[in-house]
């Protein structure tokens, strides 16, 4: 059983473990990731187990025609497409995927596997196996793949109602377009509009009359690039059947999603699946649904032994990426600064398969519109299948990319009208009561407060010197619906042990369940023991992810302990929230409840290289209650750190869809050393309830840092913000981009 | 796999020559990521681990560096510091402590890695190179030493034992220019000691190996704006520049100018 791990630093106090059943104690003092405690998923074995290694496609489209496998060894077990043929497709939202494929759709795409006694002899085995290919036409930026004409990555749209995060699709028959996402605001509905508008400039737009009132109109276009979720621990799985049981160990943050895709792919009820999830080293979005999972069970069964499968670290960047995307943002506004109307088209570029792509969009859709007061909204967004590596969850989930548009454009407006662009944000926010553009009316708005709070951190004053500052307020979405489950047990000796499937990705979620559970226990934290997630042991929870966990796991597990208090030696809790969007309006539920935020930067560039030094780089995020305040913190932080690596440094690269920088030398996140400048701030309330913020200071970062560059004269529409993009972006110096293509 | 653990330069060599297909590792730090990446394989490996006589560094007169004397030592030396302040500003450039405590001068020359930051600096010092073999001990200017991407004018069975940087006359500049992370490898780095009354500018990290060009250093005016700003474009427009993750050619061949500029008028202050 997982030990898990404590957040505690040094001097805060003593380190427990907490402990699953057997677990040995903590060094008392010391964060226990320090000093190696921790077992991880990638120390999980199975005595006996032999070693699987996947043979991936070296072309970015075609057909795998045959392999030449002569010179393997006798017990090397080879698999192929052969031996899928009785299995289910998947995906979690759409079942375009096989488990192997004999049409490969990126490089990278999983085409067969070896599984062999050692790590080594399968290294060594896979390669030594030739693949001869069929090559078809690839496309591979979103706005490419969107044309009319353009080659087709899957030949038809396919829908599942099983999977395990589906909701209403609107593939478009015909494009590479596998989900289409509207919101169309009351005055804006039922009009006779093209489903897809595959360009940027759009004459006819059928929504014009929505500008109608507006004196001033921005209309920009931005792009994000793929990126890295760069977890330190790769992805690690172990298979084995048990009696024709299924078991799975391996770091997910969706333990029950993935028992709902493995039980389909294989046929198998859920109940014949059994999901262990031991401490991750990390995650930010890379280790949700089928990952190595369906493979390695696979492989398990062939073999007829457990199997062992980690991904190596070019692996691990190939595996799901951060969508790229393309961001249109229209901004109508009265000379007065009343913003009128805004529209959206946000293209998303998915990669060869689905995976949760169509939420993105979503979510990067409402995302955008921000928070603020408009007659009228129109959003599309559009999902759009490419030849590159699949884009997946990842830390911000879509926000960012719609954000880093939107709060750019919003300051663009504050100059065509020569309004303070602090000024124009609070004259146009959300306040409790104002509905929002999906028809939900906002409550707990906090975003004035927010506000106030950046633009103070940054000496920001009303009309005053605004050169090398920024000032960005933002909202984002919380999984809905979704629901959870705790349980909380009397063990025998008297302790009481917590039952829930959030997953400890490194946030801390053990030591959260541990405080909230003796809290409302009324019993010290030491009474208090957590179990590993465990789908044979612990109820159902929606999954950990979209900084929800939080939120949703403290009321299931208050619920589970008033249970006890009733019912003596078990208690179960239950919450749900209800909701969703209609997928043609935009109207109903987007989030029960929203993360705000709040980003400020400061910072010089020097104009002759256009390298930015930042002297501040501040985020405040609203956490009504905070329940463990260093692990809050460490959460604010880990979410700046990360939009600072997206404002400035981070960008997969690609040459004929192959990625060039698939290593931490070649791609860099941000240092120890890039991150003096920030400073934070938990913003807590009395009597707030309890929200997630486990990724709200992600997309504000980059915003705040383009305005004030931009404040120089620098407009730069596409990150991160090299120093050349920089220079260009004033001089219109025709510096071409770094080895790569550019997906537009 | 076998490691041989020879204990002095005489081991080194003769080990090495009876088995030239033995990688010799000093800090490990560039030959553990090719190894990684499966790009370097080898059934037999010499370490200089135990070779103490390589560890010794001497700055009586001149600085003379033995080839696994470690960057973090170069760094933090008082001696280093005080006399070769240019010498310690680009090995302290380099990655992060944990690399630096690793990574050694033998190292970084024989690797001759474009985008490494002491190379340039080394060559705008005038250092030069010790090099043992079989055959007995050779001296190889730094700037003789580095002929092109990770290639060196050394022999198969050659050592680099170790570096001597002649005492400096004038000031010393390096300039890193990072266009990522702060641990980042450079973009562009510039360095530019001056020797009397002339000052040599070396350019690395921009194209196959570091650049210095006498004839255009000898027209420098100390102090003078102009001319600074006049030998950065000479120096911008002799280049044959890469394009890598860090910068565009046409990026570097902009920054080589400003920064050549800059470092010049920095040396002259």
């Amino acid at each position: 059983m997982t030990q898990r791990a404590d957040q505690t630093r040094p001097g805060d106090g003593p380190a427990r473990a907490y402990d699953g059943p057997g677990a040995s104690s903590a060094v008392r003092g010391i964060n226990p990731r320090i000093t190696a405690q921790i077992s991880y998923s990638i120390d999980s074995t199975i005595p006996g187990e032999w070693h699987l290694r996947i043979i991936r496609s070296a072309i970015p489209a075609g057909r795998v025609t045959g392999f030449q496998t002569a010179l393997l060894d006798d017990d090397v077990i080879f698999l192929t497409a052969d031996d899928v043929s009785d299995l289910n497709t998947f995906g979690c939202q759409i079942a375009d995927q096989v488990v192997l494929t004999r049409e490969p759709k990126f490089v990278g795409d999983a085409i067969a596997a070896v599984v062999a006694p050692t790590a080594r002899d399968a290294r060594v085995a896979a390669s030594l196996v030739e693949v001869d290919y069929e090559a078809v036409p690839s496309v591979f930026g979103e706005m490419d793949a969107i044309a009319p004409g353009a080659q087709l990555v899957h030949a038809k749209h396919y829908t599942s109602e099983s999977d395990s995060a589906y909701f209403d699709m609107r593939p478009q028959d015909g494009t590479n377009v596998c989900h289409r996402f509207r919101i169309r605001t009351p005055a804006l509905q039922g009009r006779d509009e093209p489903e897809v508008v595959p360009h940027l400039d759009d004459p006819d737009d059928a929504l014009a009359d929505a500008f109608a009132d507006a004196d001033v109109i921005v209309d920009e276009v931005f792009h994000t690039p793929a990126a890295a979720h760069v977890p330190m621990e790769p992805h690690a799985t172990n298979a084995q059947w048990v009696d024709g049981r299924l078991e799975v160990t391996t770091g997910t943050q969706t333990p029950f999603n993935m028992r709902q895709d493995l039980a389909h792919i294989f046929g198998l009820a859920a109940e014949d699946v059994r999901v262990v999830v031991p401490f991750m080293g990390g995650a930010f979005g890379a280790k949700t649904f089928i990952r190595t999972e369906a493979i390695t069970a696979l492989a398990a069964r062939k073999a007829g032994r457990p199997v062992r499968c980690v991904l190596d670290r070019d692996e691990v960047f190939n595996e799901v990426t951060r969508h790229p995307s393309t961001v249109r943002i229209k901004l109508g506004a009265k000379r007065d600064g009343t913003f009128v109307a805004k529209r959206i088209w946000a293209y998303v570029n998915t990669g060869a398969y689905a995976d949760c792509g169509p939420g993105v969009a979503q979510k990067m859709g409402y995302a955008g519109v921000g928070p603020y007061r408009f007659d009228h909204v129109a959003v599309d967004s559009y999902c759009i299948y490419t030849n590159l590596p699949p884009g997946g969850a990842f830390r911000g989930y879509g926000a960012m990319q719609s954000i880093w548009a939107a709060e750019r454009v919003v300051d663009m407006m504050a100059d065509k009208l020569g309004i303070d662009a602090v000024e124009l944000r609070r004259q146009n926010l959300l306040h409790e009561g104002d509905t929002f553009c999906t028809g939900e009316v906002m409550h707990d708005a906090r975003f004035e407060e927010l506000l106030d709070d950046a633009a103070a951190a940054v000496g920001w004053e009303k009309d005053g010197d605004r050169r090398g500052k920024g000032v960005v307020v933002i909202l984002k979405g919380m999984q809905t619906p979704s629901k959870a489950e705790a349980r909380i047990e009397l063990l025998p000796d008297g302790r009481y042990e917590v039952q829930a499937a959030t997953a400890d990705i490194g946030q801390g979620a053990g030591e959260m369940l541990t405080r909230l559970a003796a809290e409302y226990l009324k019993v010290e934290v030491d009474q208090v023991v957590v179990c590993a997630p465990d789908t044979d042991r612990v109820p159902y929870d929606t999954r950990t992810t979209s900084s929800r966990s939080t939120h949703m796991m403290s009321r299931a597990l208050a619920d589970a302990a008033r249970d006890l208090q009733v019912h003596g030696t078990i208690g179960h809790g239950y919450v749900s929230n209800d909701g969703g969007l209609d997928p043609d309006t935009g109207q109903g539920i987007a989030s029960s409840h929203w993360h705000q935020g709040s980003a400020s930067a400061e910072l010089e560039v020097d104009d002759e290289t256009g390298i930015i030094s930042l002297s501040t780089l501040y985020a405040c995020s609203y956490a009504g209650k905070v329940i463990n305040k260093h692990g809050a913190e460490l959460q604010n932080e880990g979410s700046m750190i990360l939009g600072l690596g997206t404002a400035l440094f981070e960008e997969l690269q690609y040459t004929e869809g192959q990625m060039t920088n698939p290593n931490l030398s070649d791609y860099n996140i941000a240092s120890a050393l890039d991150v003096a400048s920030i400073r934070h701030r938990v913003m807590e309330v009395p009597g707030g309830e309890v929200h997630g913020l486990g990724e709200t200071a992600v997309p504000p970062v980059p915003p705040a840092i383009g305005n004030a560059v931009a404040t120089f004269g620098y407009d730069v529409r596409d990150l991160p913000m090299t120093p050349e993009r920089v220079l260009a972006a004033r001089l219109g110096d025709t510096f071409q981009s770094p080895t790569g293509e550019d997906p537009q | 796999m076998t490691w041989h653990l020879p204990t002095s330069v005489d081991d080194v060599v003769r080990t090495r020559a009876e088995r030239p297909e033995a990688p010799i590792v000093a800090g490990g730090t560039f030959l553990g990521i090719l190894v990684r990446q499966g790009l370097v394989e080898a059934d037999e490996w010499i370490s200089l681990q135990r070779v103490t006589e390589l560890t010794r560094m001497h700055s009586a007169g001149d600085l003379s560096v033995g080839a696994m004397v470690t960057h973090r030592r170069l760094e933090l030396d008082d001696t280093v510091r005080t006399i070769w302040p240019g010498v310690a500003a680009a090995f302290k450039a380099v990655a992060s402590p944990r690399v630096r405590n690793r990574a050694t001068m033998g190292g970084v020359l024989a690797d001759a890695d474009y985008a490494s930051d002491p190379p340039s600096m080394l060559v705008a010092s005038n250092a030069v190179a010790e090099i043992a073999s079989v055959r007995g001990t050779r001296r190889v200017p730094v700037e003789d030493l580095i002929i092109g991407h990770y290639s060196t004018s050394m022999e198969e069975d050659e050592l680099i034992t170790r570096v001597v940087v002649p005492r400096p006359t004038g000031a010393a500049v390096y300039r890193k220019l990072r266009t990522r992370s702060q641990e980042d490898r450079p973009a562009s780095s510039v360095a530019a000691v001056v020797h009397g009354e002339t000052v040599r500018v070396v350019v690395g990290a921009v194209s196959d190996r570091p650049y210095h060009f006498a004839d255009v250093c000898s027209q420098w005016r100390p102090g003078d704006l102009d001319s600074a700003r006049e030998i950065g474009e000479e120096y911008a427009s002799r280049i044959d520049y890469i394009d890598d993750n860090r910068g565009s050619a046409a990026y570097r061949r902009h920054v080589v100018g400003v920064e050549v500029r800059r470092a010049l008028m920095a040396v002259a202050r």
